[in-house]
């Protein structure tokens, strides 16, 4: 299934050619992609959707350098990275990528800060800019009052934010977000949606969310839709939703920031 | 990723966890406390030893009557001969050019009564020369001379733990103490020489003229011992030659028949000690070593169960950029912090022991900074030696399985 990439994304940040993927378990093979071509421009907000099974769990595993295709090629920022090491792997999840989880994948025992600041220290930043970079990304998910808090002293919302402004700290070109949504109640979701368009819109973020939900597929302007491990659909979305408009008309509530 | 930031790390983990960390490193601890004991122990009695040695006086040969260890007859036969005479001691002194002094000697032993105090000790009885051989100097009074050793004179040199036991803080010199129920003057305190590597306190004993000793308490001539002096380091090879060609002359021994004495030196019975010395520390210390292995198997047990609780962090770590070396070395670090954090307690348990050991049992111990430096060594190795399987399983982690681990 091949489309072009839309207009607005001139260099293209992920291009898949051909991917394929197979695992073998036991006497089985099971290929979880079957040649899927794929690109994605910078400022992207693109939904990847569904059902188990599909391969998109595959996809988005290899787009965050975890995985390496069985063949084909995956170029991120224009760079063949389906051939690297586990350690090359390791520096471009660190520098280009940002991972947000649907458990939110916080260290126990670790604050808000330090968690955001896991990342940095196996990056570049010298140990003493670590701390006002970290604080900076918890502002930015309007957290920084939060920075001395544990993940067990934070509402899951909160801890999703930490997260995202975990994925964010390290300032990658492309943060990939699995089911960011999926533990969290739809006013929370929403609050979650409205901040991720909003780092989409200001900082000129690529996002690609895993999302089987319908609802949250709306809040993004492409759909990339697998099944068998086929690309089976690549849609536009030329008005997506403002989820920050629709939270603000949710009838008032406790609020829990 | 820096080394304070992996101690910190490390240090969290296992503070998660505090008895489980100290459980684990109870191994290394037992083990590195027996390291440093026994090191302490073997060179405090290897120091005690060569300062026992060099108590007996510089250059000292020792001369016993009988056939000696070495030859099948048994050791009590020392002191039952007869073989040795006074005169065989004068003429060493007066015609072997190696030999300085010569002080012939007698064992016994008995009761000791002054006023209302009693003490059973030990009796030399010897020349004045012992004093002067053994580098034994008195602290009050004088020793014993010649002269009351011809005239078999009642007379006692006392040593510091007999004058506590009788005297108390009086001073003993001129009073009258009994021995066996003769009444002796005492006429001189030696100075404190302190126990010796065996154990034996060698200021509980009495110095009496020998003539006195066997006459009145052995009722015969024989002597038990003799020390004699070298001229000089460098001469007691030679002093043991001319003795013994002398005293085979004398005894009338022919060619290819065995003396009828035989002469130890200082160097045998330092390389006596000192074997027996290494024998015990190699014992002791494979005893250690068993220890820190079993410790350090206790450490790895523990690594693995934590790295397989922390899957899930390992996974996030990676995720967000670690590398299997970094993973590695956190692993790592934590082993080794907590291998060597219990050898820390251990070189604190190890230094406890000793002083308990040499005040309990008036050992002599010695805890020297390079054994301390080498338990630290040794609880490093096994932390990294052990933890480096564990920490390998970890760094091996497959991130998306990690990631996904409950």
């Amino acid at each position: 299934m091949t489309s072009p990439a839309p207009s607005g994304a001139a260099v293209p940040v992920l291009r898949a050619e051909g991917l394929v993927k197979t695992y073998v378990m036991g006497d089985n093979e099971v290929r979880a992609l079957r040649g899927v071509t794929v690109s994605v421009g910078r400022g992207e907000f693109i939904a990847v959707r569904g059902p188990s099974g599909s391969g998109k769990s595959t996809f988005m595993n290899i787009m965050g350098c975890l995985d390496r295709p069985t063949s084909g090629r995956y170029l991120l920022n224009g760079i063949d990275v389906s051939s690297l090491d586990r350690d090359a792997l390791a520096r471009i999840r660190n520098r280009e990528i940002g991972f947000v989880f649907q458990g939110f994948n916080l260290l126990p025992r670790t604050t808000a800060l330090e968690n955001v600041e896991v990342p940095l220290i196996y990056g570049p930043l010298p140990r003493g800019e670590r701390d006002a970079r970290a604080l900076d990304a918890l502002s930015k998910v309007g957290l920084a009052d939060r920075a001395g808090h544990f993940p067990t002293q934070l509402s899951g919302g909160q801890q999703q934010r930490v997260a995202i402004a975990r994925a964010l700290v390290t300032r990658p070109t492309l943060v990939l977000a699995d089911e960011p949504t999926g533990n969290l109640d739809s006013r929370t979701a929403l609050e979650i949606m409205a901040l991720l368009q909003q780092l989409n819109r200001d900082e000129g973020l690529t996002v690609v969310v895993v999302t089987h939900e319908p609802d949250i597929a709306q809040f993004m302007s492409r759909a990339l839709v697998f099944k068998d491990g086929h690309l089976v659909s690549d849609t536009p979305n030329p008005a997506p939703q403002d989820a920050a408009r629709e939270l603000a008309a949710l009838p008032a509530e406790e609020v829990w920031t | 990723m820096d080394l304070g930031l992996s101690l910190k790390l490390a240090w969290r983990a296992l503070a998660r966890n505090p008895l489980r960390a100290l459980l684990t490193m109870l191994g290394v601890v037992i083990g590195v406390a027996a390291v440093v004991a026994t090191l302490a122990i073997g060179q405090g009695a290897r120091a005690s030893v060569q300062a026992q040695i060099a108590s007996l006086g510089s250059n000292v040969i020792l001369l016993f009557p009988g056939t000696g260890p070495g030859s099948g007859g048994s050791r009590g036969a020392q002191g039952s001969s007869s073989s040795m005479t006074i005169e065989d001691c004068a003429a060493m002194a007066r015609e072997c050019p190696s030999v300085d002094k010569v002080a012939w000697s007698v064992r016994s032993g008995g009761q000791a009564i002054y006023g209302n105090n009693n003490w059973q000790t030990g009796v030399i009885g010897t020349t004045e020369d012992f004093f002067t051989i053994r580098e034994w100097p008195v602290e009050l009074g004088t020793t014993f001379t010649d002269s009351d050793v011809r005239n078999s004179a009642r007379v006692a040199v006392l040593g510091a733990t007999v004058v506590e036991n009788l005297f108390g803080t009086e001073n003993p010199i001129g009073q009258t103490i009994r021995i066996r129920n003769l009444p002796f003057r005492v006429v001189g305190v030696l100075v404190r020489k302190g126990s010796s590597a065996m154990g034996t306190d060698q200021d509980d004993t009495i110095i009496l003229p020998g003539t006195t000793v066997q006459k009145k308490f052995l009722s015969s001539n024989a002597i038990n011992f003799v020390y004699i002096s070298a001229k000089s380091a460098g001469e007691i090879n030679s002093a043991i030659e001319e003795i013994t060609s002398l005293l085979r002359q004398r005894h009338k021994i022919r060619a290819g028949q065995d003396d009828d004495f035989f002469i130890r030196n200082q160097a045998e019975f330092a390389s006596a000690a000192e074997a027996t010395s290494k024998t015990m520390t190699l014992l002791l210390s494979s005893i250690a070593a068993v220890s820190l292995l079993v410790g350090g198997i206790g450490i790895m047990n523990i690594m693995l169960v934590s790295v397989t609780e922390r899957t899930r962090e390992i996974g996030i770590r990676m995720a967000v950029g670690a590398r299997g070396r970094d993973i590695l070395s956190q692993f790592l670090v934590e082993s080794a912090f907590l291998s060597l954090l219990g050898g820390a307690f251990g070189v604190l348990l190890g230094v406890g022991i000793s002083v308990l050991i040499s005040n309990l049992a008036k050992w002599p111990t010695s805890v020297s900074p390079s054994s301390i430096a080498l338990a630290f060594g040794f609880s490093a190795a096994v932390g990294i030696f052990f933890g480096f399987y564990p920490a390998r399983k970890a760094a091996n982690q497959d991130p998306i399985e990690a990631l996904r681990y409950e």
